[in-house]
């Protein structure tokens, strides 16, 4: 399969990956790890006049612990870093589960953390992960700088918040409280290198080992137009003492805050009923977790 | 317009003029002659285009050429010593890990990058380092079965 | 221990080292001096009429070479079987499905052939389409081929014994309907060719494909050619599994531009041309019966088939036939009685793969016994082994069950996964499950009709004596067949394995049908036995008379040559075969004469030795209409248990343990037997539980990658514990019969029965996605 042609560009700042940006704009597409943007190339789906590789800007692809409390995650990490560095997967499990999902190894090999969340697929592995765990995707350009949850980030299918002038550099999330845990789980055919029909991330912080929940935060993906968080399932369960009843009945409300539709993978009657059993599933992975926690 | 790249390939440098949008596969098959590399659907689903780029598989068919300057690449040709087969070419041999052979060499390459990584893998390791490596003939267990062999005569090198 | 040296063995195959080091060429690696790239314009709609196509802005882009359309080729019919020639190179005045072809551009790059195809504009008039099977019968249904009314492509009807008396008669008659899904055979490696045109008008076609004298015949009528002016040669086949068995649009195509241009042209399909080519398994439509006894003894069977055809025939004939006949065994049954009807569609062709015809029903029908064993209080194991064929018997449809070890599998099968300790004590969502079939050892007569051999072999022995070059036209397509026949030449010649080459897939070789039908084993091996039996023949009588001795005092043992079981004196052949090769670093040494020696003095009696084999099976069947599809000189049988997981709340199925027993006769090879049946397993699983081609409302196909139609990965694919079961095929080399297509019969059924057995749900729709058979728990909760 041919690519189109196109005129490429490759930074070694940062700076003028961003003076590219904001001269090429909306004629340019950024070239991270290439699984989705060569694959929609070839598809002809995307033609950009300009690709911008930004393989070789310094720190894109670093992970930086903050003190204990948080994590910077270059957007340029790799799906294979996140699934197998330590910290994310010990404090930040549901993106580390997550990006050990996603499609097979090469492709996590060269996909990119930053690249999977700009992209916006409704699907997306990642996107659920980074909602639960609330966090904040720092998107720069030549002239500003900004910061947005990825809670507000997520606006259709294939359309975020990003500009065509702004990259994204970075993710930054703070580390769960104490008896926090966390999960995913992803629902396709096969056991790997699938789309997920209906996928769930949850993390859920424990008051005490035995205690009740002190707050719970779910996100599912491939049931809307973007991932949702499901506020209200989580308001439910804050305060409650967890249970397979609760976690149930917190799936139940899951359903109603989704809208997912029909399509050759799956139905949307299947998808409602998965929602709820996978958001049970996933509460109770989480508090499983939640309930060993370690300092 | 063509940019030129240095990369290594299989050991030796190599210097090319290339277009921007020829892919790393391309390359390796068209201008390099190295068809031991395989196209088997060019959208990074089936891994018959693994190569090894900076010790880690990838389908080289959704990498650009350019993207690979300065990097160092390992293709299936790259794995004989002094036309010896490599460990794990002859237990694929041995095995019977091999029929229509078009996923061979891509499945080779992500065996190696696996026991270069973890020469102890379980064989669930085993199977999801190769799960994006489709084969159609073998139902894979001998494939799973020749990698297994690879690492214990592994593991009885590090004992003695 | 084995009575044999080669045979039986587990010989790594011949092209391994050459597959794993990257070194093998498949088509899609040849590059030749001056090459062309050519590709195809395929129809965006599914039934249209062309009434205008312009190539005049295309012919004029720089670099483009040649362009083709109907208007140049002319409208020559061809297909697979001559009675059904039903398509034309390129559509001329309408177009049947997505795909269609409709011109060809040959150019010095891919980039320029891409753009030609799409500079290149034709006007259509969309007409009506029907894309379902049930719809293409109404009447009133968009009509495909004028020639065929009511889209119906072929029908069937046969019975065996009084049927509907028959079942009058039993205790209790058992019905069920199945439907499973088109299916692509997606081998790793897609289509590719290179056409080459010498001055003399000699056209050498490389490609990737199941059967080089087919593909010889019909390219050669498609480009009225003579056919000894065609040579195909097919270069390492990545995977074919039936639908690389005809000759393609493509292989045409090439042979015209490359005669046009007097360049070689290579042309490669995409993955999604594959799917779009298609010719693989059909959409099936089964509605069975099964009358028994209360004893349960089977009766009567009653077994009707619809099938989705798509828009032309391909092997759709015998497909529709196989669906019929390959329920005649392994059971005895008194009356048989069969109704099908293939049907158009504006779809991409379908056409046979792996288990051709049987699989869909097969799997009807092993379901069918599991509900009939049910409802009669047997296990599932005992009711087959109560009506299980052996050697000897004849089916109700007279195909000759010359050898059958189908009890023996069953029984290994059963013991092999401790059935009687998990069968019905399994908690809910385990579930195990059993299943038999059985399959042809090449088929019985020729995809055209003729008297032709299927298989002729040449054996020809190098000067020296020391290397025996075996040439078949016959298609190594990663099965095995060039090892498995360069072990039997060896064999025969008591030779050792690595004094055999084998020099294969070239029509120029011999004449060989090549790689269908699970023939390859039997027949080339046949020729391949008789060649070397010649050769053989041809040493010990010059041999005999240069020694003085009777020649049936001579033999041969890996590699050397015994005179009555002892050395014999042979020191002067000996030192002047050394004479002979002064100089050479590898004289003969040991206490025996070589084979190399005994070689070297037919040649220098005789000039180079060669021997000749041949092979066609006798006549076979019976002499109703259809009795040749089916028949076969010898049938494969297998068994096989299957344990799955059902996630009840999810619906998601995970098959834990697969047991398989297959009855190849002799294993000429036990590894490469294995691996029949391990690939085979892998993709009865995929079908059964993920594969299926899907389309949007305008026949476009929705999943034309691998990235959407799901194969089994490694993570999906148990380990299978594989028994080899050998009986004897008194109608096979050495014993020897199949083990390609008949090892995937059980696996649909034996997953299915697995999942009733953990679920109670009777699934009769392919794929078991976790979806289907949620949907099927639901309301029992």
């Amino acid at each position: 399969m041919l690519l189109p042609k196109f005129e490429y560009h490759e930074p070694t700042t940062l700076e003028e990956a961003l003076q590219l940006l904001s001269e090429l704009g909306g004629n340019a597409k950024v070239l991270a790890g290439g699984t989705d943007l060569l694959v929609k190339m070839k598809l002809k789906v995307d033609q950009p006049k300009h690709v911008i590789s930004i393989a070789r800007v310094p720190g894109l692809d670093s992970i930086v612990p903050r003190n204990g409390h948080a994590i910077t995650i270059g957007a340029g990490v790799s799906a294979a870093s996140l699934a197998c560095h330590e910290k994310i997967r010990d404090r930040f499990t549901p993106l580390a589960l997550a990006a050990s999902r996603l499609g097979a190894p090469m492709i996590r090999n060269r996909a990119t953390i930053g690249g999977n969340l700009v992209n916006g697929r409704p699907a997306a592995d990642l996107s659920p992960a980074c909602m639960v765990l609330n966090a904040r995707f720092r998107l720069k350009s030549a002239s500003a700088e900004r910061e947005i949850s990825a809670n507000e980030f997520f606006r259709g299918p294939g359309d975020t918040a990003i500009e065509p002038h702004e990259l994204m550099v970075s993710i930054y999330a703070e580390t769960p409280p104490p008896w926090s845990g966390g999960s995913y789980i992803k629902l396709g055919a096969r056991k790997t290198l699938e789309i997920s029909m209906v996928n769930v991330a949850v993390l859920l912080t424990l008051k005490a080992p035995d205690g009740p929940i002190a707050e719970a935060r779910i996100a599912l993906g491939s049931v809307a137009p973007t991932p949702v968080r499901a506020y209200a399932a989580e308001e439910f369960l804050v305060g409650k003492t967890p249970s397979d009843e609760l976690f149930q009945q917190a799936g139940e409300i899951g359903v109603g805050l989704c809208s997912p539709i029909t399509d050759h993978r799956g139905t949307m009657e299947y998808r409602c009923m998965m929602i709820e059993v996978l958001t049970k599933r996933a509460l109770k992975q989480a508090l499983e977790r939640a309930k060993v926690w370690q300092p | 317009m063509k940019t030129i790249i240095q990369l290594t390939v299989n050991g030796q440098p190599t210097e090319a003029a290339v277009d921007s949008n020829t892919t790393l596969l391309q390359f390796l098959r068209e201008d390099l002659g190295l068809t031991g590399t395989k196209h088997g659907c060019g959208l990074g689903d089936c891994g018959a285009c693994t190569v090894i780029l900076d010790g880690k598989p990838v389908n080289s068919c959704l990498v650009l050429a350019v993207q690979a300057r300065g990097r160092e690449v390992i293709t299936i040709e790259g794995l004989e010593e002094d036309g010896r087969l490599h460990s794990i070419q002859q237990a694929f041999v041995e095995k019977g890990a091999i029929q229509c052979g078009f996923c061979s060499p891509g499945m080779i390459l992500s065996a190696k990058a696996l026991l270069d990584e973890n020469p102890k893998p379980t064989e669930v390791d085993i199977r999801t380092a190769i799960s994006g490596n489709l084969c159609r003939c073998t139902g894979y267990q001998k494939i799973v079965e020749a990698i297994q062999e690879v690492s214990s005569t592994l593991q009885g090198t590090e004992v003695s | 221990m084995s009575e044999y040296q080669v045979l039986n063995s587990r010989a790594p195959r011949l092209d391994g080292p050459v597959k794993a080091t990257g070194r093998a060429k498949y088509t899609d690696d040849i590059s030749m001096p001056g090459m062309l790239y050519a590709g195809i314009l395929q129809s965006p709609l599914a039934h249209a009429k062309i009434l205008h196509i312009d190539t005049s802005k295309a012919k004029k882009l720089p670099g483009v070479k040649a362009i083709i359309t109907a208007k140049d080729v002319g409208l020559i019919k061809y297909g697979v079987s001559p009675a059904r020639y039903d398509e034309t190179l390129f559509a001329f005045d309408r177009v049947r499905y997505v795909g269609d072809e409709i011109a060809a551009v040959a150019a010095v790059d891919q980039a320029t052939v891409q753009e030609a195809l799409s500079l290149i504009k034709v006007d259509y008039e969309e007409i009506p389409a029907v894309f379902d099977m049930f719809e293409a019968m109404k009447e009133g249904a968009p009509q495909l081929h004028a020639e065929f009314p009511g889209n119906l492509n072929a029908e069937v009807h046969q019975e065996f014994g009084d049927t509907e008396a028959a079942l009058q008669g039993c205790d209790l008659v058992v019905d069920h309907t199945f439907l499973n899904k088109r299916q692509d055979a997606a081998f790793i490696e897609p289509q590719s060719c290179v056409a080459v045109f010498d001055l003399d008008g000699k056209l050498t076609l490389h490609t990737s494909t199941q059967v080089p004298h087919y593909v010889m015949r019909t390219v050669a009528m498609v480009l009225q050619i003579p056919v000894g002016n065609v040579r195909v040669v097919k270069p390492y086949v990545g995977g074919g599994f039936g639908p690389k068995c005809e000759a393609n649009p493509m292989e045409m195509s090439c042979g015209f531009l490359a005669r046009q241009t007097g360049r070689p042209v290579k042309m490669t399909y995409s993955r999604e041309q594959v799917f779009l080519h298609s010719r693989a398994r059909h959409q099936f439509y089964a509605e069975m019966s099964l009358g028994v006894k209360k004893d349960g003894t089977m009766v009567a069977l009653k077994n009707k088939a619809i099938l989705d055809g798509g828009a032309y025939t391909s092997f759709g004939i015998a497909t529709v036939y196989y669906s019929g006949s390959l329920l005649g065994g392994p059971y005895k049954l008194q009356a048989m009685k069969y109704d099908g009807i293939r049907v158009y569609t504006n779809k991409p062709a379908c056409g046979a793969q792996r288990g051709h015809g049987g699989v869909a029903h097969r799997a009807a029908f092993e379901q069918l016994l599991d509900m009939t064993s049910e409802k009669l209080g047997m296990d599932p194991v005992e009711f087959r082994l109560k009506n299980m064929m052996v050697t000897g018997d004849m089916t109700i449809n007279e195909l000759d069950m010359s050898s059958l070890g189908m009890k023996e599998c069953i029984q290994a099968v059963r013991d092999g996964s401790d059935w009687s300790n998990k069968k019905g004590k399994l908690p809910k969502g385990k579930g195990i499950g059993v299943a038999c079939g059985f399959f042809v050892s090449g088929a019985g007569y020729p995809i055209y009709r003729s008297d032709t051999y299927h298989s002729t072999v040449v054996i020809k022995v190098s000067e020296d004596g020391g290397i025996v070059n075996v040439l078949t036209g016959s298609a190594e397509i990663g099965q095995g067949s060039d090892t498995t026949m360069a072990m039997i030449a060896a064999e025969t010649l008591g030779i050792p394995l690595a004094n055999v080459r084998v020099t294969s897939g070239d029509t120029d070789l011999s004449v060989d049908l090549g790689a269908y039908s699970s023939r390859q084993t039997l027949m080339t091996g046949h020729a391949t036995k008789e060649a070397a039996e010649q050769v053989r023949s041809r040493i010990v009588g010059y041999l005999a008379e240069a020694m003085g001795c009777d020649p049936s005092s001579i033999s041969f043992k890996n590699g050397n040559v015994l005179f009555d079981g002892g050395p014999g004196n042979f020191e002067q052949i000996r030192s002047s075969y050394i004479k002979e090769h002064r100089g050479w670093t590898d004289p003969p040494t040991g206490d025996y004469l070589t084979f190399r020696e005994a070689a070297r003095i037919a040649y220098l009696k005789g000039g180079t030795l060669v021997g000749t084999g041949k092979y066609k099976p006798p006549r076979l069947g019976g002499s109703y209409k259809g009795a040749a599809v089916g028949t076969s000189p010898a049938y494969g049988c297998s068994a096989q248990v299957v344990e799955v997981t059902v996630d009840l709340e999810t619906g998601e199925i995970t098959v834990d343990k697969m047991t398989d027993a297959h009855d190849c006769g002799l294993a000429i090879n036990r590894t490469l037997v294995e691996g029949q049946m391990q690939g085979s397993l892998s993709m009865g699983l995929g079908e059964c539980l993920f594969e299926e081609v899907k389309f949007d409302s305008r026949g476009r196909i929705l999943n034309a990658s691998l990235g959407e139609y799901r194969i089994p990965t490694a993570l999906d694919m148990p380990n299978v514990k594989s028994i080899i079961v050998e009986s004897h095929e008194p109608n096979g080399p050495y014993g020897a019969k199949e083990v390609g297509e008949g090892a995937i019969m059980p696996t649909i059924p034996a997953i299915l029965n697995a999942i009733y057995d953990a679920t109670g749900v009777r699934v009769t729709e392919l794929p078991v996605s976790s979806e289907r058979l949620f949907m099927g728990i639901k309301p029992k909760k």
